[in-house]
């Protein structure tokens, strides 16, 4: 499979202008047949008659108990939110990596920086989640450089669910929520691992979005104040760590404006647990 | 998951000077979720005598139950305290009766004897008993508490000292084990009696 080349109009992936283009000289410019239609061909993929089932019985990174027969156990368990409402979007996420039942590490940065205005959030197979937003970064800009202005959040998203549909049946793992701020608005998508892409104002995923959206329900107005909102989004992640084994460690907390995202705290969720339990005891007692 | 990982728990006991302790966390979970944070897997059987349970929860409390009963069936018929090596074997007997269909426990006895001298002993599910020195360790992170037990154990521990060492043991080794941990619980026993803390851990 010849390596993809940066520089090369991607973009134009599946129309009739690039298939003309590069029809002719595709071994000068490096772009296989495969991946102008869209099919993975940028990878190697095992040399055997059925690749995706292959990949997918023991290269699978999903939850629970899905690798079990598997040799290789990828990092993976979380909780991830983010929601919309009149001040922006709040992302809120939590920062352990569990293999298996063991907690790989407790400081992953699961909001990934894609660009100032941009954020992608990280959920299920940490290295897919990481290689996938940064091939996602890459064609935004180059979008940016060939239009003279910034991606909007639906084309962004929809690029990387584009993506994960072509490779679907591989077992690649994915939950992701790309947000932004754009002409239209402040911009929330969902996008999964097999070409799932949902709008919507609000969003929890991962092992623990269950406990999240527990709270997340119960206290959401869309006229809450920037306090509110991030003590929301706080809360959430951590009663989802206190009673989800595969999420913990520190929350990562990031606000998206109208001039880019800014990072707003990051608190052991340990920390908070005395915090409030402490809060507890106060309310009782009053 | 195993069946052994189900609910989650991780115990250590170590032996000092003329002094035992043994410490558990206090997670109770159905797989990932967590259901309890105050879940016992430590047992007083006797003045001087605790019984670690880790495993299937339903059986740590079905066997702390049947462990009870055929202690009190012993005091009756011998007039006498059990002493932990008798404990030991007998537990060892009840889980290898059970050999193809055991009890999903591997438990840990610790305790002092009746010359006061600290006793030790760790067995797996069917049974098969080992007494230890220095300390024995159980549950999902054994791994994680081999590691901290061996580097930070020293012998002839006084009870103060062999308190902060079984509870850094514990607490490091949960913090790195997604089914065990909220929480810990440490008795040090020694001649005098047992002296009982409870563990401010991670809980997450």
């Amino acid at each position: 499979m010849e390596p993809l080349v940066v520089g090369d109009d991607i973009l134009d992936i599946g129309s009739r202008k690039a298939v003309d283009r590069y029809c002719g000289n595709k071994a000068q410019l490096g772009l296989s047949q495969d991946l102008l239609m869209g099919r993975p061909g940028a990878f190697d993929v095992p040399n055997v008659k059925d690749p995706a089932l292959y990949c997918s019985s023991h290269f699978r990174s999903t939850c629970g108990t899905g690798d079990a027969g598997q040799e290789i156990k990828f990092a993976k368990g979380t909780t991830t939110l983010a929601f919309k409402f009149n001040g922006g979007i709040i992302v809120s996420v939590d920062s352990r990596a569990t293999q298996g039942n063991y907690i790989s590490s407790q400081t992953v940065k699961k909001v990934i920086e894609m660009n100032p205005y941009l954020l992608g959030t990280m959920a299920g197979g940490a290295a897919d989640c990481s290689y996938w937003e940064r091939r996602l970064n890459l064609q935004c800009r180059m979008y940016e450089l060939r239009n003279g202005r910034r991606i909007t959040v639906a084309a962004a998203s929809k690029l990387l669910a584009g993506t994960m549909a072509s490779y679907r049946g591989y077992g690649l793992s994915m939950g992701t929520m790309i947000t932004g701020w754009d002409e239209t608005g402040p911009q929330l998508y969902y996008v999964d691992d097999d070409g799932t892409r949902l709008k919507g104002k609000m969003f929890s995923v991962g092992s623990g979005s269950t406990f999240a959206y527990g709270v997340l329900d119960n206290y959401y107005r869309e006229d809450l104040t920037l306090e509110e909102a991030i003590d929301l989004g706080k809360r959430a992640i951590y009663h989802a760590t206190y009673r989800d084994a595969a999420s913990g460690g520190i929350n990562n907390l990031y606000h998206v404006t109208k001039d880019g995202w800014v990072k707003i705290h990051a608190i052991d969720v340990n920390d908070m647990h005395y915090e409030f339990e402490e809060e507890k005891r106060n309310e009782m007692s009053s | 998951m195993s069946v052994m990982t189900y609910n989650g728990a991780a115990i250590i006991a170590m032996a000092g000077k003329d002094c035992v302790g043994i410490a558990a966390d206090r997670r109770l979970g159905v797989q990932l979720t967590t259901i309890a944070t105050d879940f016992p897997k430590i047992f007083q059987m006797q003045p001087k005598l605790f019984v670690g349970l880790a495993g299937l929860g339903t059986d740590v409390q079905t066997l702390k139950n049947l462990l009870e009963f055929r202690m009190n069936l012993y005091k009756l018929k011998e007039e006498r305290d059990m002493s932990p090596k008798v404990l030991s074997h007998m537990l060892g007997k009840i889980l290898y009766s059970k050999r193809f269909g055991p009890y999903f426990v591997e438990p840990i006895v610790a305790g002092l004897d009746e010359s006061n001298k600290p006793f030790l002993s760790t067995m797996d599910l069917i049974g098969a008993t080992s007494e230890e020195k220095d300390f024995v360790v159980s549950g999902t992170c054994t791994g994680n508490m081999f590691g901290m037990c061996e580097s930070l154990y020293k012998p002839n521990m006084e009870a103060e000292e062999l308190f902060e060492t079984l509870a850094q043991a514990l607490l490091s080794s949960v913090d790195r084990d997604a089914v065990s941990g909220w929480g810990g619980i440490v008795h040090i026993i020694t001649k005098e009696g047992v002296l009982t803390k409870e563990l401010k851990g991670r809980q997450d």
